[in-house]
């Protein structure tokens, strides 16, 4: 058996730190590795990257990892991991935190479609002030058909990805789920100013 | 009475019958719902994915013209407007830079007055008291659901107690047995569906679904109930494939805990629109007699 040694660079990591915990508002010094996290973590068997794993990775200061691994990307948002941890760490907010750095420093997503899918959602409040779901479905399957072109010849991606949309849509029809009046609010214009002054980094 | 009333998007969109299920529900019980003017799209979960002044910002409008609605509590059911909305309530109440630079923006300005209520909360206080015992034409006898809480009901990005039991809620069954329904004891109400997931990384949250549902049938359950309209959505209209793709062969209709109400108290199925589901609920209430 081997054993690896870890090579930290402080100064970076201290950056790092400092970084990660004022945008996400959340004390990660105070981790002690106890994964209680981790435990509850519902897609960590899949991202193999836990949210005590990710915490150790921001510490030595890895920033490539910390902006671009499978948890940022998978997380569904399901607030188990804070609301077990002992010291109160929410990396939910983390993995927020760390997916807007990485947006900031033009990092591709590593997951696009879920990328796709929360730019899209945003776009489409911006627009009416509420969300009316066939334009938002209609913008993000635009993006990904968008892409999958553009990385050449990805047809059978794009036709299986609008086939499954497009099943759903057919389902919800049937269900008199699908609801075609725009849903739109008076004071547009108030939503749009809280927009433009978004951005600006962590409440700040 | 009067509170006031938050449907969100989904309420009037995809998840219509739930808002006109509400209505109703509560009017039976001497409880009229005044929605707020001009309400906007909360955010969700994806404000918080792609931008947190957004996260705090779009629901910091709702409570600040719910704050000056005049009216003391809101009932907000969808789960993930109620968790977002509270928390930018409580961000907000700590925050008062942050506070000002949005308020600036706001013709209603938020106070932090308003008491923000799950549709539990209500419901759990109106079984307490008897209330809902006292308006029960028809007892769900032999209705066995699994209770299904999800995440955003417990659970908070932010230090946010709740009266419930974070790891084992049990509000919901208290309801459920107030409408003589058998709720069920079970492993998974408080665990991830995926609904956020559902259309951009289908395989996660169907694996997520497929534990939730092997359980509730192993337990004997012949229902979900639910109060959060991402996750109704989410196990009915993703169950058939669901199903194949893990080989459960039994499924389960999923109810709005406003259906089993409606019911309980003389409603009819086309009254509450019960139609509107994916996996076929009509049966099982024939079935018990129930309509
Ligand atoms: S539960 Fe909290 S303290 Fe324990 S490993 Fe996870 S983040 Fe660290
Ligand atoms: S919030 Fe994200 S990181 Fe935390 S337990 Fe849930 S999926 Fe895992």
């Amino acid at each position: 058996m081997s054993l690896s040694v870890v090579q930290v660079d402080y100064k970076l990591s201290r950056s790092l730190i400092r970084e990660v915990m004022d945008r996400s508002g959340q004390n990660l010094l105070a981790c002690y590795q106890c994964r209680r996290c981790a435990a509850g973590c519902p897609v960590g068997d899949e991202t193999g990257v836990t949210p005590d794993r990710l915490i150790r990775t921001i510490i030595f200061g890895d920033r490539e990892k910390a902006l671009s691994n499978l948890l940022v990307w998978k997380c569904v948002a399901c607030y188990t991991c804070g609301s077990r941890c002992p010291n109160n760490i929410q990396t939910a907010r983390i993995n927020e935190a760390l997916k807007e750095m990485g947006k900031e420093d033009h990092v591709e997503p590593l997951l696009p479609a879920v990328a796709a899918f929360h730019d899209n959602f945003m776009r489409s409040a911006s627009h009416f002030g509420r969300i009316n779901e066939i334009e938002f479905m209609g913008l993000y399957e635009l993006q990904n058909t968008k892409r999958e072109i553009k990385k050449g010849g990805g047809w059978k991606v794009v036709a299986g990805a609008l086939k499954s949309s497009a099943r759903l849509a057919v389902s919800m029809m049937k269900k008199k789920r699908l609801h075609f009046r725009l849903n739109r609010i008076r004071n547009l214009s108030e939503i749009k100013r809280l927009f433009r002054k978004a951005g600006n980094g962590p409440g700040g | 009475m009067q509170i006031a009333y938050y449907p969100g998007c989904s309420l009037h969109a995809s998840s219509q019958l739930y808002d006109i299920q509400c209505r109703k529900v509560f009017r039976q019980l001497g409880i009229e719902l005044k929605e707020i003017e001009d309400w906007n799209c909360c955010g969700a979960t994806s404000a918080g994915k792609t931008d947190y002044f957004l996260s705090v910002a779009l629901p910091a409008r709702n409570l600040g013209i719910a704050d000056s609605s005049g009216l003391s509590e809101m009932l907000i059911p969808c789960s993930s407007c109620y968790n977002r909305t509270l928390v930018s309530q409580k961000i907000l109440s700590e925050n008062h830079e942050l506070k000002n630079r949005i308020n600036t923006e706001l013709s209603s300005k938020v106070e932090g007055k308003v008491k923000i209520s799950s549709i539990l909360d209500i419901l759990v206080s109106r079984a307490d008291s008897g209330e809902i015992a006292e308006k029960v034409t028809k007892k769900l006898e032999g209705l066995k659901p699994a209770c299904y809480y999800g995440c955003l009901l417990t659970r908070f990005p932010a230090d946010i107690k709740i009266s419930d039991d974070v790891e084992n809620p049990r509000g919901m069954e208290v309801v459920c047995k107030a409408l003589g329904a058998e709720p069920l004891d079970w492993s998974y109400k408080t665990d991830c569906c995926g609904a956020s997931a559902a259309v951009n990384d289908t395989e996660t949250s169907l694996s997520l679904m497929a534990g939730i549902l092997k359980d509730a049938v192993a337990r004997g359950a012949d229902c979900l109930v639910t109060t959060c309209p991402m996750c109704q959505m989410n196990m009915d209209a993703y169950q058939d494939r669901v199903c194949d793709m893990y080989g459960i062969t039994t499924k389960l209709p999923v109810f709005f805990i406003t259906e089993l109400m409606g019911i309980a108290m003389g409603f009819t199925p086309e009254e509450l629109e019960i139609d509107r589901h994916f996996v076929d609920c009509l049966g099982l209430l024939k079935g018990l007699k129930l309509v």
